[in-house]
C-alpha cells in the first residue's frame, strides 16, 4: 500500500479500519453466530446499520464503531485465556430453534 | 430488515491446495481441496492462519472468487511484498500444500439470484475476487439480470480474470487503467469517479444492489461518489482491505 499509514490510526485514518463483516469470523468465533448481516441501532445517534456495514478498528481485539457517529457498538479485547466483550447500544436478533 | 442467524461452526479446518494458478505477476488463485465443504454464498470470505514453528500465528481474510455451484474452493491473493501472510500464499504455497482456514464467513457482502437486481459491482484491483463468485454464481444459473461491472486495475497486466471476464446478455464490463495503457485502450484511464460511476449506471432510480471492493482508499472514494450521485447508502456494500497483507 502506498498510503501513509498512522500505525494508531483512531481517528480520520481510512487505511486503519476495516468493514465489521471483515471481522465476522472473529465475531462468530466470540459470540457463535454470523452476525454480519445483524441490524444494530445505535443508541447515541439511531442509525441502524448492519454489524457488517460497522467500522472495525483492529489491535489487540477489536472495537467496532457505528459508521456514523463512531460510538462503540462491540470491544473485545483477547487476552490469553479468555475475551472481555462489551456491547452497546440496541440490537435486534432473529435466532433459529433448535 | 431481518437475519436469521444460522449457529455458525466457525472451527479451523485444514484444506490441501489442489492447484496453484498465476492470476497476473502479483496474484494466485488458490484452488482448495475440500471434502467436506459446506457451501458458500457469493461474496464470502474465509479466514486463513498459519502458525510459525514457534507457534506465532498469522490472520487473514481472503473473498472466495469460485461460485458457489462449482464445488470447489477457489481464494484469489494479492502479494504485499512487506505484508506477513500473503508473500507466503502468493509465492511460497504450492499444490499439494495444507493450509488452515475456517469460514465461509459473513452475512452482509453477499449476493443471490433470488435477490434481484440491477447490480452494480465495482472492484479495485484483487476486490474483483468476491464479485467474480457473484458473477460466476449469476452465470451458473443462467440469469440475464441487468449487471455492470466496474474492474479498475493499474495496468492491462493486473487485470484478474482477463480470459473469463467477457460480456453476455445483461452484462456489461467496464474497464479503467489507472498507471499505463497499451495502444488502442478502449478503456477508461482513470480513477473511478463520479462522472465514471454516471456513465456506467444503473441510475439511483432502479436501486441497484451495489457491492464496492478493494482497498480501502478505493473503497471510500467510490462509496462517496455513489452516495454523491443519489444512490441509497444502505444499498451500497463494501469490503476494504485494509492496510495488511
Amino acid at each position: 500500500m502506498s498510503e501513509p499509514l498512522d500505525p494508531v490510526g483512531i481517528v480520520g485514518d481510512d487505511a486503519a479500519w476495516l468493514d465489521g463483516n471483515g471481522v465476522a469470523g472473529l465475531l462468530a468465533e466470540v459470540f457463535g453466530v454470523e452476525l454480519s448481516a445483524v441490524v444494530r441501532v445505535c443508541g447515541t445517534c439511531g442509525t441502524a446499520a448492519p454489524v457488517g456495514a460497522h467500522r472495525a478498528y483492529l489491535s489487540a481485539g477489536i472495537v467496532l464503531r457505528c459508521p456514523h457517529c463512531a460510538d462503540v457498538a462491540i470491544r473485545i479485547a483477547r487476552l490469553p485465556d479468555r475475551d472481555i466483550v462489551y456491547v452497546g447500544g440496541s440490537w435486534s436478533v432473529e435466532l433459529p430453534r433448535r | 430488515m431481518s437475519a436469521l442467524l444460522a449457529p455458525h461452526a466457525v472451527t479451523w479446518r485444514v484444506a490441501m491446495v489442489a492447484e496453484v494458478v498465476q492470476e497476473n505477476p502479483q496474484a494466485v488463485t488458490l484452488v482448495l481441496d475440500l471434502p467436506e465443504w459446506p457451501g458458500h454464498v457469493a461474496g464470502q470470505h474465509v479466514d486463513v492462519r498459519l502458525t510459525a514453528p514457534d507457534g506465532y500465528q498469522a490472520q487473514r481474510s481472503y473473498s472466495i472468487s469460485s461460485g458457489p455451484e462449482e464445488g470447489r474452493l477457489a481464494l484469489t491473493v494479492e502479494r504485499i511484498d512487506d505484508g506477513e501472510v500473503s508473500p507466503y500464499l502468493a509465492g511460497v504455497l504450492e499444490a499439494g500444500d495444507e493450509l488452515e482456514f475456517r469460514g465461509p464467513i459473513g452475512g452482509h457482502f453477499t449476493w443471490r439470484v433470488e435477490d434481484g437486481g440491477p447490480l452494480l459491482l465495482i472492484g479495485g484491483g484483487s476486490g474483483l475476487a468476491p464479485l467474480m463468485s457473484m458473477l460466476r454464481h449469476r452465470r451458473a444459473h443462467g440469469s440475464e439480470l441487468d449487471t455492470r461491472l466496474l474492474v479498475s486495475a493499474r495496468t492491462e497486466a493486473d487485470l484478474l480474470y482477463r480470459d473469463e471476464l467477457a460480456e453476455g446478455p445483461g452484462l456489461a464490463i467496464h474497464r479503467t487503467l489507472t498507471r499505463e495503457r497499451p495502444g488502442g485502450w478502449a478503456g477508461y484511464d482513470r480513477r473511478v469517479d463520479r462522472a465514471m460511476l454516471e456513465e456506467v449506471g444503473p441510475p439511483p432510480a432502479e436501486r441497484p444492489h451495489v457491492f464496492v471492493c478493494g482497498p480501502t482508499g478505493f473503497v471510500e472514494a467510490v462509496a462517496d461518489a455513489l452516495v454523491e450521485l443519489g444512490h441509497d447508502p444502505g444499498a451500497i456494500h463494501a469490503e476494504r482491505f485494509g492496510p495488511t497483507g
